[in-house]
């Protein structure tokens, strides 16, 4: 998982679960509005827009942007994944078998368009 | 003036004075800085620029009009959301395939699935999708939906209205599968020999321009070239942080991958 990786390097410790459920605190900075923004955005744009108030003024005009961004270029790599069936990469799907397991991410809808390319 | 790549050569970035690559073209500036609420990157809004300019270029496989009937019906389908469950919904085979001056309702159904519904994708629906349609339409329509969606969730993010659609270009489509591409893994043909990078790199490989395009778009949104750095200074937002949204939207949509 990437979140981890970076967050390694950082020397920031974070909680994965934070990532699939908004109730847990990922331990990342600005975590909570970060993933309140994601979550607002995927019912839609205007949603997310009344979060641009704490947005700038936590994050910036720049995190703003960025985490726009995110969101939307992940909204057409999801996309491209279950329409696809893109595999897994080997290397990830070997050093994440605890995380998806504790995460529940294996019994996601779109587990079955990416499994394994092992 | 700024020039940039139609996609053929495969390049994206800015020149600022004579080219000698002939697909070279004009910047359009239909996505300009002054366009958005807030400071934008340049390179994702060079990578809008050339992706909004290959829309309505034939494809590979989709005529300029045909992939601008794509693009306005996946607009029409992100509109109008996810069908209920329980929405009765005829066998692909069963629909009419009919070309009708636009796109077949074979198509469309095609469109809306990938586009609102990509989550309920299995691999026997994708089978008989690209059995019915062949790998290259197939493939060159779920390049149309993920080279547009991100940009219109982000101008809608930023409170900028959509980019209305550009005009067709006429021309032959390319009409033949790219060199190198086979069968490996995916539910369709893509890169195989010698390829060393990450699947989600080669998924659009069948359609090599718009794949050209959606990474350039990926690099320009994300990882700016740095993927295997796990400190990013090309952001504001920390990597940590990027990567808690990346995984949280990619959660909601129950992507696995």
């Amino acid at each position: 998982m990437l979140l981890r990786e970076s967050s390694n390097a950082l020397d920031q410790v974070v909680d994965l679960v934070g990532t699939i459920r908004g109730d847990v605190d990922s331990g990342v900075p600005h975590g909570e509005l970060l993933a309140a923004y994601a979550e607002a955005a995927h019912d839609n744009p205007e949603t997310a827009r009344q979060l641009d108030g704490r947005m700038l003024a936590e994050v910036g005009p720049g995190g703003l942007v960025d985490a726009a961004a995110t969101v939307a270029i992940f909204n057409g790599l999801v996309r491209s994944a279950d329409a696809i069936g893109i595999p897994l990469d080997k290397h990830v799907m070997e050093r994440t078998d605890d995380e998806r397991e504790t995460l529940g991410l294996n019994d996601f809808s779109g587990s079955a368009n990416s499994g394994s390319d092992i | 003036m700024r020039f940039f790549c139609s996609g053929a050569c495969l390049e994206q970035r800015l020149e600022t004075g004579p080219s000698t690559c002939n697909t070279r073209l004009a910047m359009m500036d239909s996505f300009s800085k002054d366009s958005f609420a807030h400071p934008v990157d340049e390179k994702i809004l060079l990578a809008f620029e050339n992706t909004w300019h290959g829309l309505g270029q034939p494809g590979t496989w989709w005529t300029g009009k045909q992939r601008l009937a794509i693009v306005e019906a996946s607009r029409l389908a992100m509109a109008a959301g996810q069908r209920p469950i329980g929405t009765a919904i005829p066998a692909l085979s069963n629909i009419d395939q009919t070309d009708a001056g636009g796109v077949s309702d074979l198509v469309l159904e095609v469109i809306q699935r990938v586009t609102a519904e990509s989550g309920r994708i299995t691999g026997v629906w994708a089978a008989e999708a690209i059995d019915l349609m062949g790998p290259g339409l197939y493939a060159e329509l779920v390049a149309l939906v993920v080279l547009t969606v991100p940009i219109d969730i982000f101008c809608g993010l930023l409170g900028r209205p959509r980019q209305p659609l550009p005009m067709v270009v006429a021309g032959e489509t390319v009409g033949e599968a790219p060199e190198g591409v086979a069968e490996g893994g995916a539910y369709i043909p893509w890169l195989v020999d010698g390829w060393k990078g990450p699947n989600v790199a080669r998924a659009l490989s069948y359609v090599p321009a718009d794949n050209a395009r959606r990474m350039a778009m990926v690099s320009s949104m994300y990882d700016g070239e740095e993927f295997y750095e796990m400190v990013w200074r090309h952001r504001s937002l920390s990597r940590p942080q990027i990567e808690l949204i990346a995984a949280r939207t990619s959660a909601l949509n129950e992507c696995f991958y």
